[in-house]
């Protein structure tokens, strides 16, 4: 188990290094000049334009740039300043929470709504509610988050308020504490729920049908314990598979939702680096997000381990 | 249409002149989409205290559905039972309510299955599984259970079963996991054990232990058995008497020396005939010709006569009732006698 961890982990070296080169060499390749962008309009002396080249390395090759960046980070610990001069990792730290907090949100609520759904669906089938909760799926599925965004926004911000007079869901901002992040939470929730409701169902369909379940029936299990025990348990196990790999893909999908609903985390720090090609800011959190991607899926592969003890690693 | 259901359970003790368990003209249909397949058609048979009952017959002629039936652990939807009676007891099951019907599953009538690998659940020791039983129906806490389940594995012979309580059922062999299986489901002292194919997915040898197994415990606890199988050499030794299915009925039913000795329907003599025999080495084995019978399309009359060599013209039109030889034994053809002297037709 011990050495199956310390593998994966080195595993995650080569994949951590590919994916911030491939995203350095993007930026890289952006047309632009981030130290231009930064005077706007105005003219610059050269002098200074020259020196802030030097000490951002500009004029060095892309491998180069890419080894003062990635050794500055895994070395020192230290992610590079933006062109304004404020340390990266400085300006991260609040807006990681910010986003952390946003994709957790997301993620209970997928994870609540998706396998409640799921089983009221399997444990229906064929009956009118599994065909709504069926459709109700696919729509959620075929609607981007930029148009469930501003619809939410419209009919449980505005118009819901207009009519209680109360503020139930806030539409922009993260001031109202933890209410805030309901609304946007599902929004980027959205399509994963539609996904993991038809998992979930799917799932336990196939297990009410095992052998094991006809077993636990005719041990005289009332159906409760059946589903609910015997079923559940094995059913539960693709589902963990699917929420854990989620949460990197709801952190990196937070961009849009983020700048919808005006929440600043990482999401909308990331979408203004690209806009005025700070690179430094763009793969730093890049680089946070293939690690949170590649630690939550060491974590699902140890818990599937720990579901199914048919599993064993070495 | 709900039927009127009870909530009274089968009695216990003394059993008069009503046999433990009895299955009257049964019949199981399910509701498929190219068709209602009746999978059985007026099933009877009768089981005693102490008594092995032999079920046999080729896949999808309706054993198996008879004995889901009477565990009540068909799905239905698709399936119903449009007409029989099972009675436990002297109380038809059919007409006991949900709750009374959950009462006798597994503590009075228990079953095994073919393969235990897919039968156990495999994220729960085999220990949780069997204790489980003692844990739901006795309200024992964890620690007495786990005894019980522990004495369950020595009982049906699981070498250090100890140390293997905590183990899951991948990680036994296959014999062993049958064992498992037979544990768990000997675990109340059922009165009826009903044994679907127990050996089927298992080694020669060791299907002899299981069955010596089986046997062994019947013996201890006398309680009634139904084994159902499609290997007459498995049967010999163990049953008491023998009913062989042959597309959703009864075809044959004989104590179980009468049908060696001579067998009253072209199926069985079929059937025995394709045993392969040390004798005989080098000759062609017998096969019986044609195809079982496709469910959804049954042939008229009697089921058998498109591969029967005894067929007249009355078999393709009229269905023989089970005839009655003697008190203990019947034949469904028409020509009953002919083969009971082997005259082939």
């Amino acid at each position: 188990m011990g050495r199956y961890v310390v593998r994966r982990l080195i595993q995650a070296i080569p994949v951590l290094l590919g994916a911030t080169l491939f995203i350095f060499a993007i930026v890289f390749a952006l047309p632009g000049d981030p130290i231009a962008a930064l005077a706007g309009e105005k003219r610059q002396d050269p002098n200074i334009v020259n020196i802030l080249r030097e000490q951002y390395h500009l004029n060095d090759p892309l491998l180069l740039q890419y080894w003062y960046y990635i050794s500055g980070i895994f070395l020192r610990g230290d992610f590079g300043r933006t062109f304004a001069g404020v340390p990266v990792s400085e300006l991260m730290a609040g807006k990681f929470q910010i986003t952390l907090n946003l994709a957790l949100t997301a993620l209970v609520l997928e994870a609540v709504v998706g396998i409640l759904l799921g089983l009221w669906a399997a444990l229906r089938r064929g009956k009118a509610i599994d065909t709504i909760i069926l459709a109700s799926t696919l729509l959620l599925i075929s609607v981007p988050p930029l148009v469930t965004g501003f619809v939410l926004q419209l009919w449980l911000g505005v118009w819901l308020k207009q009519q209680v007079g109360v503020e139930i869901f806030p539409i922009a901002g993260i001031t109202a504490g933890f209410k805030a992040y309901l609304l946007p939470g599902f929004v980027l929730a959205g399509s994963s729920i539609a996904y993991l409701t038809r998992l979930t169902r799917t799932s336990l369909v196939e297990t009410l049908r095992s052998d094991y379940i006809r077993t636990a029936t005719a041990k005289g299990l009332s159906r409760r314990r059946v589903i609910g025990r015997h079923g559940l348990r094995n059913a539960l196990i693709p589902l963990v598979t699917y929420l854990g790999a989620d949460l990197g893909t709801l952190m990196g999908g937070a961009v849009i939702t983020e700048t919808i609903f005006n929440i600043p985390g990482i999401g909308l720090q990331i979408y203004q680096g690209v806009y005025l090609r700070e690179q430094p800011i763009v793969v730093g959190i890049v680089t946070i997000l293939v690690l949170v991607y590649i630690l939550a899926n060491l974590v699902v592969d140890l818990l599937y381990a720990v579901l199914d003890p048919r599993i064993r690693y070495e | 249409m709900r039927k009127a259901t009870t909530d009274t359970l089968p009695a216990e003790g003394g059993l008069g002149n009503e046999p433990l368990l009895a299955v009257e003209d049964l019949h199981v249909e399910f509701h498929t989409r190219p068709g209602i397949v009746r999978a059985v058609n007026g099933v009877s048979y009768s089981l005693n205290p102490g008594e092995t009952l032999a079920v046999l017959g080729e896949s999808g002629s309706g054993k198996s559905v008879t004995a889901q039936a009477i565990m009540g652990i068909l799905d239905m939807p698709p399936a119903r039972v449009p007409k029989g009676e099972i009675r436990f007891r002297g109380t038809d099951l059919l007409k006991l309510s949900d709750e009374a019907r959950t009462q006798v599953r597994g503590q009075r009538i228990a079953m095994i299955f073919q393969d235990a690998l897919s039968a156990l659940n495999p994220v729960f020791t085999v220990g949780w599984q069997i204790s489980e039983m003692f844990r739901v129906h006795r309200g024992m806490n964890k620690r007495d259970s786990v005894k019980k389940a522990i004495e369950l594995m020595d009982r049906v012979r699981i070498p250090a079963a100890r140390q293997r309580v905590n183990d899951y059922p991948h990680q036994f062999s296959g014999g062993m996991r049958q064992r498992i299986m037979i544990a768990m489901s000997i675990a109340l002292d059922p009165e009826v054990l009903i044994a679907d194919e127990p050996t089927t997915a298992l080694d020669v040898t060791v299907q002899a232990q299981i069955m010596e197994l089986l046997a062994e415990l019947q013996r201890e606890s006398n309680m009634g058995m139904i084994l159902i199988t499609h290997d007459l050499g498995v049967v010999a030794d163990v049953a008491d008497k023998i009913a062989v299915m042959y597309g959703g009925r009864i075809v044959e039913n004989a104590p179980v020396h009468d049908i060696y000795a001579s067998p009253a329907h072209p199926y069985t003599k079929g059937l025995l005939e394709s045993i392969p025999r040390v004798d005989l080495k080098g000759q062609d084995l017998y096969a019986i010709k044609g195809l079982p019978p496709n469910l959804l399309d049954m042939p008229t009359g009697c089921a058998f006569h498109p591969r029967c060599p005894y067929r007249q013209d009355n078999c393709v039109t009229d269905t023989p009732p089970l005839y009655e030889i003697s008190g203990t034994r019947g034949s469904a053809c028409h020509y009953w006698r002919e083969v009971l002297d082997g005259d082939q037709g």
